[in-house]
């Protein structure tokens, strides 16, 4: 209301503002357009998020039942000893892509399960049980990468949702609303001022009547 | 800083990620690394699987015709949600993936099936927001 007042009362003033509310709302609408694209995008990734989230957490049990039985059969002891042989490194280039301006990860991964010759480890002394648990803990890996990816870029479109959504909120219940109410506030005040003109008018014309 | 000019700049910043220069699926599918610049500097990348998908909707004589990526135009003034594809071959891609009638040279379609349109073309679609 305040600003609402602040405002001085003239044709000029009102045709600016209802330029200005006529922008504001332009914004209003095309931000929200943003928002609902944002949404959707948002809901696809999370789709695939389950997804993968599902296929992930299924071959990790798959993983895991392959290495209790490797446990089994090769010796608690043994295996460990064998995983600290086992060597690893793994390419990866992760760029970015954009969704809608929003950078995104990409993350671009070789061929995450190896031969057996190239893990590191004796192939003359394990077993076969615990090659079998090393491939599935490989297959584990590369979902739990995309896995990664995905929660990644869920996390930027939430942000940017977040933002997005805070702009339209300025918009629809702070700024237009008060330009409104100065829009409102001016013709209301220009309405009085040609009332009171008109009564100026009229009075003026019975005074010079009444002299006549 | 005004809440006009902040709103112009809101407004220049929503377009930031369109390509300054758009490649026809000719052009995509005979490159290395089909890829676009956008306005912003920033690579935009097209999936082959997807190129070649849209190669195998369009006959051979309308590959130039399609230029990528193809935009999903949001207009306030169509209604909330509502979009608009434009360009002959554009349109005819879109309505086939959707399986939704061509009528005119340009298709409008509502937000359920930008969701599907983005679901099955992530790279080679990208929103415009016209005002």
């Amino acid at each position: 209301m305040t600003i609402a007042l602040a405002v001085s009362p003239t044709r000029m003033e009102l045709l600016k503002l209802r330029q200005r509310v006529g922008l504001a709302q332009k914004g209003h609408d095309l931000l929200k357009e943003k928002m609902d694209a944002l949404v959707i995008e948002f809901f696809e990734v999370l789709r695939r998020i389950q997804e993968a989230r599902t296929k992930a957490l299924e071959q990790l049990s798959v993983a895991h039942r392959a290495l209790s039985m490797c446990f089994a059969v090769v010796g608690t002891l043994e295996t460990r000893q064998v995983s600290r042989e086992a060597r690893r490194e793994l390419q990866m280039e992760i760029s970015t892509h954009h969704i809608m301006g929003i950078a995104v990860p990409a993350v671009e991964v070789g061929e995450v399960e190896r031969n057996v010759l190239a893990r590191g480890y004796s192939i003359h002394t394990t077993s076969s049980v615990l090659d079998g648990a090393s491939r599935e803990f490989e297959r584990a890996l590369k979902l739990l990468i995309e896995l990664s990816e995905l929660n990644a870029s869920a996390f930027a479109l939430a942000r940017e949702l977040e933002k997005t959504k805070r702009r339209v909120n300025a918009l629809e219940y702070i700024l237009i609303p008060r330009l409104r109410e100065a829009l409102k506030f001016i013709m209301m005040r220009l309405d009085e001022m040609e009332r009171e003109n008109f009564i100026r008018l009229k009075r003026i014309k019975a005074m010079l009547e009444k002299r006549e | 800083m005004s809440a006009n000019r902040l709103i112009k700049i809101e407004l220049s910043k929503l377009n930031v990620h369109l390509p300054e220069r758009r490649l026809s699926l000719r052009e995509a599918l005979s490159s290395a690394k089909p890829q676009v610049v956008a306005r912003d500097g920033s690579v935009h990348t097209f999936k082959r699987e997807e190129l070649e998908f849209l190669a195998g909707l369009l006959p051979e004589a309308d590959r130039d015709k399609l230029q990528l990526p193809i935009l999903i135009a949001l207009e306030p003034k169509l209604g909330r949600g509502t979009a608009r594809i434009s360009g002959e071959a554009e349109a005819k891609v879109v309505s086939q993936v959707l399986e939704k009638e061509l009528t005119a040279g340009e298709l409008l379609i509502y937000r359920p099936e930008v969701a599907i349109l983005r679901r099955k073309l992530p790279t080679t679609t990208q929103y415009l927001f016209l005002w």
